[in-house]
């Protein structure tokens, strides 16, 4: 699991270029809304499809992405339950 | 008669940036092409005694290129542009094929990669990503 958590976060840096902002979250910061990181909708779409290309899952609609995306270890939780990783 | 795909097009002729279709499976990829030429209103300042066409606008012709992959009937606006590059100047006489393929989205976005040739030369190439305008959004708060 740690080491899921640890390419979520390099996913995170190099895909949304966010490398200091994502060293100084926890993984239990949201990452949407004011009160985190501050990501939005652009930066789902993003998110998801480095998703797709690195870890082999599939986030198919909004619903799930709000879920999903929610937090790093959300993330990471994610992909372990759909066995990647 | 099949109608003309670009009537579809939410722009007014005077920003239309697409002449003819060669080539549509909706949703995934498209092939178009935009003839440059002197007269065009855009060129004669830009510049004057050498037209170039500008770089934004061949962004324009490659994101409504990109935007006849949407659903028919779909209002989309720009939301994202990445890794834009303009390998070449584009000149009047110039023939512009421009191909998009769609590569992925979520709910109302849509990312495209697009790019434009001239006599099989890359020109530009950029990565677009379009937002639908949803039918209710005036409704939204």
């Amino acid at each position: 699991m740690n080491e899921i958590v640890q390419r979520v976060r390099a996913l995170l840096s190099t895909r949304l270029k966010l490398a200091t902002a994502v060293a100084g979250i926890t993984d239990d910061t949201p990452l949407f809304g004011p009160t985190g990181l501050g990501l939005d909708s652009i930066d789902a779409l993003e998110l998801v499809l480095g998703l797709e290309k690195e870890f082999g899952v599939v986030v198919e609609d909004r619903a799930t992405a709000v879920t999903v995306l929610a937090s790093i270890r959300t993330i990471a939780e994610h992909i372990q339950s759909q066995g990647k990783g | 008669m099949v109608r003309d795909p670009t009537s579809f097009l939410p722009q007014g002729l005077s920003f239309r940036f697409v002449d003819r279709v060669l080539e549509l499976v909706p949703g995934e990829r498209v092939v178009a092409l935009k003839n440059v030429t002197a007269n065009d209103p855009h060129l004669q300042d830009h510049f004057p005694g050498h037209p170039l066409m500008p770089g934004v606008l061949l962004v324009e012709s490659m994101a409504q290129t990109a935007g006849l992959l949407l659903p028919e009937g779909s209002s989309a606006f720009l939301a994202q542009i990445k890794e834009a590059r303009f390998r070449a100047p584009v000149i009047p006489g110039d023939q512009l094929r421009i191909e998009a393929v769609r590569r992925g989205g979520l709910s109302d976005l849509h990312r495209f990669e697009v790019a434009a040739l001239v006599n099989g030369t890359p020109a530009a190439e950029a990565e677009i990503v379009l937002a639908v305008v949803r039918a209710n959004a005036g409704d939204r708060p």
